[in-house]
């Protein structure tokens, strides 16, 4: 069986038209979203309706919460004060723009999807916030997945696709506790991946083009997928819906950062 | 380096509180830091009294350094000035009634010194937390799984992590391990590279003031990284209020 995942759509109609299509070429036989569908991208709405009316299963995104809850974070959401600014104004466009029933659908999606040893989430499985970052050591990456019970962690969040495998973890401890003796433990997991499905509508690999993966359960192989599409029209409807022209500059570009947070691992308890 | 003394969980027993700082005079290495981990409240009268012998030392006592609490936090939260906006983890755990009851007990004049506390204190290569880097209502035990208390340290990169939600005495020492990573992206791969972890621990120090007639504390020597679990039996019938290691 083989199964697409995708994730951060982020309003771009194209590039979603662009990525089912492939998908349906790939011959998947199901479909998973890992939220972020809208926000930056100037079809919010359009993305919405597209994956409800495929009823495709998908969980919530930090931007989805966002445009349901209202923003609820401290400073550090963004690297800078322009950086903010403009995260503000896709905010306060969206969340005009927005329609009732599509704000409904996105309070109502999960924070998890399981399908047996798969686990698919925005984030990480403690928060949609966390940044599951190529870096992130490899022991942190590992709890990640084992908090799950799941094999195979489906993550997205940092728009840039990559697959991590980790094998042959093991640790050695020792517990002292008053009344008791002193006892060894040994702990070992077994082959564990974190799969990053990167971006449909907004990648930042170094290039425009929209990324998926694909993982084939009998072959038990992952296939990060690179879909060209024409980013051009999305770059023009973000300029036309008064959306801050910086994101469609980034979205020809496919840059990784625009702006690097000082710790992108920080997670807003807020 | 002179020793550190670390207690958890006073809970608004005075008495167990006294009975700690004696038992810490009393000691042959003298001590250089007090920390305290959160919990010095709980809905107990004497909270108010026990928040002023925290806030002023006797002259030949170390000065406290405090972070919150389970308690700390839930107070907060009444008042407003928490992380969430509901008690609904205070309601869950003693019912609804508590909310009052914990309102009642701290003097609103005090809630601003609550708020002034650290979520958690750093020293040298520890981390001095009530429950984890996590949050205060992570308990971290002898039976926490080992990949989960190795998250815990690297969340803040410490090589101890001092807590007191349990109310436990344990060290749970990570000693060594590995894991082999690979990465794959759309333009390379790595090879499988062994990554390996280095020592670090987890000591749950105790509880001061939940059991009555004996509270328990820890010390720790920074220079030889050593751990010493004191319990104090203190009130009436304890004999001289000795302490056993």
């Amino acid at each position: 069986m083989k199964v697409a995942v995708m994730s951060c759509i982020h309003g771009n109609y194209e590039a979603l038209n662009a990525v089912l299509s492939d998908i349906d070429n790939q011959n998947a036989d199901k479909i998973y979203c890992l939220g972020d569908l809208v926000g930056y991208g100037p079809h919010p709405n359009a993305v919405v309706e597209m994956i409800r009316a495929l009823d495709i299963p998908t969980c919530q995104g930090c931007w989805d919460e966002d445009i349901v809850e209202g923003l609820n974070s401290c400073e550090c959401s963004y690297p800078s004060v322009l950086a903010e600014k403009r995260g503000k104004l896709a905010h306060d466009w969206t969340n005009q723009v927005i329609h009732p029933e599509v704000r409904e659908f996105l309070a109502q999606l999960p924070l998890s999807l399981r399908d047996e040893n798969l686990c698919f989430v925005h984030g990480s499985p403690h928060n949609q916030h966390e940044y599951l970052l190529p870096e992130v050591d490899a022991f942190v990456a590992m709890e990640r997945v084992l908090a799950t019970g799941a094999d195979i962690l489906f993550c997205g969040h940092t728009h840039v696709p990559y697959v991590r495998s980790l094998d042959a973890g093991q640790l050695q401890i020792r517990v002292k506790s008053t009344g008791t003796t002193e006892r060894d433990v040994s702990f070992s997991a077994p082959l564990k991946r974190i799969v990053n499905a990167g971006s449909v509508g907004e990648p930042r690999h170094g290039r425009p083009n929209a990324t998926y993966v694909i993982y084939d359960t009998d072959a038990d192989q992952i296939t990060l997928r690179e879909v060209e599409y024409d980013y051009q029209k999305t770059c023009a409807a973000i300029i036309d819906n008064g959306l801050p022209p910086i994101f469609a500059w980034r979205l020809a570009r496919g840059l990784e950062f625009a702006e690097r947070a000082d710790d992108p691992t920080h997670v807003c308890e807020r | 380096m002179n020793d550190w003394a670390i207690l958890s969980g006073i809970e608004g027993n005075l008495a167990a509180y006294e009975a700690v700082l004696a038992d810490i005079k009393r000691l042959r290495q003298p001590v250089e830091e007090l920390y305290i981990l959160g919990d010095v409240i709980a809905p107990t009268a004497e909270s108010e009294q026990v928040i002023q012998r925290v806030r002023s030392p006797q002259q030949n006592e170390p000065v406290p350094q405090v972070c919150q609490g389970w308690w700390e936090e839930q107070l907060l939260i009444l008042h407003g000035l928490g992380r969430t906006g509901e008690p609904t983890e205070l309601i869950e755990r003693y019912g609804i009634e508590m909310v009052k009851t914990l309102w009642d007990a701290i003097p609103r004049e005090m809630v601003e010194w609550v708020r002034s506390l650290d979520f958690g204190l750093f020293e040298l290569d520890c981390l001095l937390i009530h429950g984890s880097s996590v949050s205060v209502s992570d308990e971290l035990t002898p039976d926490t799984p080992a990949i989960q208390m190795l998250d815990r340290l690297m969340r803040m990169d410490a090589n101890t992590l001092f807590c007191g939600r349990s109310g436990l005495t344990f060290q749970y020492e990570i000693q060594q391990g590995t894991v082999t990573s690979s990465m794959t992206t759309l333009d390379r791969s790595t090879s499988p590279q062994a990554i390996a972890v280095k020592p670090r621990q987890v000591v749950g120090v105790g509880n001061v003031g939940r059991l009555p007639g004996q509270a328990s504390y820890a010390l720790y020597r920074p220079n030889s990284n050593q751990v010493e679990f004191r319990t104090v039996r203190y009130g009436a019938g304890k004999g001289f209020q000795r302490a056993s290691p």
